[in-house]
């Protein structure tokens, strides 16, 4: 899209030069920005005048450059283009910054998940900072939309925008909005074909201002029952009725057009078109295969110069062209004239279409804009065409971060043209995985290295893949996505190997592809079981990833470092790395980045380890906040899973096997090694439960060989069916203590700290068990002496036996002794409790902060802020937040 | 071409030179002022596509029948 269009999308069409004052309509339009109106709705079909009408009252409303005005406008020309709920909020935040609402404009497509709470939660702290302002959001054409998610997305900000901002809505067909809710509610306003057409005064002062036609009442009456006041109708007949020589001429056109049965547009259409020059008429005809009109790619598409002079002369001439920026270089045609010009040019030159559409898309492709290239190829049917400019477009739309449209680019193209290109075969692949097909994207990959095969045999062949970037790297390239799928396979060997392979194959400036094949190497390694070079290799990885200015995916990466610094023993290190990436990623403010909410999942994690519990439930409750809409993907599981190990240290074991089904039902398998099974957490909480039958039901189907070498992926496992066999004093727990020394062995030679202190912790109970406590303690404090962190570890020990902690007297003191408990529930002297979230916001209520700023810095959005306070206000029977601040100091909670 | 037939009934005399815009529609004239479209779509997302392009010239529509209905399985 060339900038130049893509400025005009965000900006109301420019007012015509000359325009019919409808007060009537203005009136019905300032129904908008009264208080309490959600929605205004302009529903009519093609040509009734809607932008016209929009455009007009929105420049009374707020006049351009006048700073003073009480409204704002923001405004969107939708397009087919647009059909992706991402790109419609790209243009939205754009227009509402334009407008001066303070919104971060999104980069390329942006996560709806995540820009649209941000996009909330900015509206609201601007309207409240400026309460008096209206911001009016107009999205022009609605109907171009089709697609559900970007209908959710509106319907979303019509439901979460604070009521100083008001939507605007153009469109040919009601959209799949609750209007009849906001109807209901008085919260609609409406404009429809019956208020938008010409009454015949209308009509008589459209005809003689706007296009210089001096008619009688009765003709005047005439033509506008025939058009029943049809806005373009009144327009095209007007155009005819210009050039007629004399008063009866028009007399005549009047009635013949009155007579006549044709449908308006066509007798209208046909009668402008006729009086056209026939080089204007073939201008019109040839140029109506394009979206965007401007003088050098006009005559391009036609092959005549003079086609700026041409576009000035239409527009002056009223002829249905409407200017895109205020200096008049693009334009495009009206949509129900374009509609007609293609119409006709299909009927009249159906060979000529194709033609046409492929010098536009040389034009653009020239001009460097792929985007339009590949569409125009596109119509003209040219796959081949449009798959040579994508590949050579690849790499800028990918670094732009544009991942819909290359998902859409891809889907697009015919078989046959991707398994002509490696590129392309790699392209798609990627789009497979994201699909989640592993298969299909093997099948690619395969494709891929089978054409290079034959293009080193075939130079002639070769030439046929343009020289890009992305062919360049492509052996390193294919060997990363190798080792994405092993990885999803639970293929440890081949992750290793593949990406040994990547690493091998890329050039020292392949910052993406040694990113990656560092990336998958290091978590092979740990997956492995050595977590020391897993580290070694994988902090290379988060270095090349920062070296390529990917700040995404080395958040995404911290958690990943975070965890086997866990594995490595190193709880503190975790810590830091979480609590540094929390605040690079929140230091901007909002929208924060998706992985946001994963660092405070793994915070969580942490916090619950040491037994605090508060400070656990505080994260997670901050990340819930963010994931509802923020998560990734991969990672939605994790929250689940730490909130079951927190209801089960509260002892609430029900809930925390029905949140670690939750977690089941998320978990994505072959993004991370999987060394903590789900299923094997499941039974350790049936054991903490007394479940004794159901853990033993898990341990008979769970495939792991106790008798073979011990591995990092199947230790989780073990140590949990280590613990089934002494809770159901079987007879094999004698076996146990020689199989621990074999996995503690093999987890300190990969450098496994936490690993070597649950197995000796596990070793501990086992010894205690056999009924040699001497041992116990031995094993327990030599675990103890031996972890680099022991401080670190509460819960580990506290979810076993009582009889273990007390084998160390320095151990139980620690975890017994003396510890910070806040504002104990039974001491608040309330029927029901505030919970420890609710104190929390209590404490910094009692603060100088507003609102929007309480929420920004506790990570939820304002409408969460709001539920808390109000949950606060009814425990404490208050109704303000001065009576609240007052009421906790009376109970001593302040 | 297999597929599915339609019949489209649409306000005023629709211009012949419309059928190739129309998905190839065979284009009649009534006595009434009216204009029936006879076309043939793939399936029900083609006859969408054709209603939004007589919605997006603005054509009044008065009336839509599949030709191919299969008898209907009275009991």
């Amino acid at each position: 899209m060339p900038t130049t269009v893509l400025a005009t999308k965000l900006i109301a069409p420019s007012p015509r030069r000359r325009l019919v004052a409808r007060p009537r309509l203005l009136r019905l339009l300032d129904a908008t920005i009264e208080p309490g109106h959600r929605l205004t709705l302009v529903s009519a079909p093609a040509g009734f005048g809607k932008t016209t009408a929009v455009s007009e009252w929105c420049a009374r409303l707020a006049p351009a450059g006048d700073e003073a005005a009480p409204a704002s406008v923001a405004w969107v020309s939708m397009d087919e283009g647009d059909n992706q709920a991402g790109r419609l909020l790209a243009y939205v935040l754009a227009a509402l910054a334009r407008a001066g609402l303070p919104v971060d404009p999104a980069e390329g497509d942006p996560d709806v998940a995540a820009v649209l709470p941000a996009l909330v939660n900015d509206a609201a702290q601007a309207c409240a900072t400026d309460p008096e302002h209206a911001w009016v959001l107009v999205l022009d054409d609605y109907h171009a939309v089709t697609d559900p998610g970007t209908h959710e997305a509106v319907a979303f900000l019509l439901e979460h925008l604070p009521p100083q901002v008001h939507l605007l809505l153009t469109t040919r067909a009601d959209p799949p909005l609750p209007l009849a809710r906001l109807r209901s509610r008085g919260q609609l306003a409406e404009v429809r074909a019956a208020d938008l057409r010409f009454s015949p005064d209308e009509a008589q002062q459209f005809l003689s201002d706007v296009m210089d036609v001096d008619l009688d009442a009765a003709a005047v009456t005439a033509l506008d029952r025939r058009t029943e006041g049809w806005a373009a109708g009144l327009q095209l007949a007007g155009l005819s009725l210009r050039d007629l020589a004399d008063a009866s001429a028009q007399e005549a056109f009047v009635a013949d057009f009155a007579g006549s049965n044709r449908f308006v547009l066509d007798y209208l259409a046909d009668e402008v078109l006729a009086r056209q020059p026939p080089e204007v008429r073939a201008f019109l005809l040839r140029t109506s295969v394009l979206q965007a009109l401007t003088g050098d790619l006009c005559d391009a598409v036609t092959g005549q110069a003079g086609g700026a002079a041409t576009l000035e002369q239409l527009e002056r001439g009223n002829v249905f062209v409407v200017p895109l920026d205020p200096a008049r270089s693009w334009y495009r045609y009206h949509h129900l004239f374009a509609d007609v010009l293609r119409g006709r040019l299909l009927a009249e030159h159906p060979d000529e279409v194709p033609r046409l559409h492929l010098r536009a898309s040389d034009w653009y492709d020239a001009h460097g804009h792929v985007e339009e290239a590949v569409r125009h190829a596109q119509d003209a049917g040219d796959h081949e065409r449009a798959g040579r400019l994508m590949e050579a477009g690849l790499g800028d739309v990918r670094r732009a971060r544009r991942d819909d449209l290359l998902l859409a680019w891809l889907g697009s193209l015919p078989d046959a043209v991707v398994r002509h290109s490696p590129v392309l075969s790699v392209a798609a692949a990627w789009a497979q995985m994201m699909h989640g097909d592993l298969d299909a994207a093997e099948a690619l990959l395969d494709v891929a290295d089978a054409l290079l095969r034959a293009g080193r045999a075939d130079p002639a062949l070769r030439a046929t893949w343009p020289d890009t970037e992305d062919l360049r790297t492509i052996g390193g390239a294919i060997e990363l996505y190798r080792a994405s799928v092993a990885q999803a396979r639970g293929d440890v060997d081949g992750t290793l190997r593949h990406a040994r392979a990547a690493l091998d194959a890329a050039g020292p400036e392949d910052h993406f592809i040694r990113g990656g094949g560092a990336g998958y190497l290091g978590l092979g390694l740990w997956a492995a079981g050595d977590v020391r070079q897993g580290l070694e290799t994988f902090g290379l990885a988060v270095e090349s990833l920062h070296a390529a200015g990917n700040l995404v995916d080395e958040l995404d990466a911290t958690i990943e470092l975070a965890d086997m610094w866990l594995s490595a023993g190193r709880p503190g290190r975790a810590r830091a790395l979480y609590d540094d990436a929390l605040r690079s990623a929140t230091s901007g403010g909002p929208p924060y980045p998706r992985a946001t909410a994963d660092l405070h999942v793994g915070l969580a994690g942490l916090d619950l380890e040491a037994d605090d519990l508060a400070a656990a439930e505080a994260h997670l409750e901050a990340a819930r906040v963010l994931a509802e809409r923020a998560a990734i993907t991969e990672n939605k599981w994790r929250w689940y899973a730490v909130s079951a190990r927190l209801r089960s240290a509260v002892g609430d074991h029900v809930a925390a096997l029905d949140l670690l089904d939750e977690a089941r039902a998320r978990y994505r398998p072959g993004f991370y090694p999987d060394l903590r099974p789900l299923l094997s957490q499941k039974a350790r909480v049936q054991l903490a439960a007394g479940d004794l039958a159901a853990a033993e039901a898990w341990a008979v189907t769970a495939a792991v060989d106790t008798a073979a070498e011990p591995t990092y992926l199947h230790e989780h496992a073990e140590l949990t069916l280590a613990r089934v066999a002494l809770a159901r004093r079987a007879d094999d727990r004698a076996q146990w203590p020689s199989r621990l020394a074999l996995l503690e062995a093999a987890a300190a030679e990969g450098g496994r700290a936490d690993s070597v202190l649950e197995i000796r912790v596990v070793r501990a109970l086992a010894e205690l068990a056999l009924g040699t406590p001497d041992d116990a303690r031995g094993t327990l404090t030599l675990a103890l002496a031996e972890a680099p962190e022991p401080d670190a570890y509460a819960r580990l020990f506290l979810d076993e036996d009582p009889a273990l902690v007390a084998l160390v007297p320095a151990l139980a003191a620690r975890l017994h002794g003396e510890r910070p408990t806040s504002a104990p529930a039974l001491l608040q002297g309330l029927p029901d409790p505030l919970s420890e979230r609710e104190l929390d916001v209590l404490r910094r209520l009692a603060g100088e902060q507003t609102g929007p700023e309480l929420a920004r810095e506790l990570y939820i959005s304002l409408n969460t802020l709001r539920t808390h306070t109000k949950r606060i206000f009814t425990k404490l029977d208050v109704s303000t937040r001065a009576a609240a601040v007052r009421r906790g100091r009376e109970l001593g909670l302040l | 071409m297999p597929g599915e037939r339609y019949e489209v009934r649409v306000a005023g005399h629709l211009d012949p030179c419309w059928s190739a815009w129309l998905g190839d529609a065979a284009v009649g004239h009534d006595a009434d002022g009216t204009t029936t479209l006879r076309v043939t779509v793939a399936d029900q997302a083609g006859l969408h596509g054709l209603l939004g392009r007589l919605r997006d010239l603005g054509v009044p529509l008065l009336a839509l029948q599949a030709l191919d209905l299969p008898p209907r399985d009275d009991p």
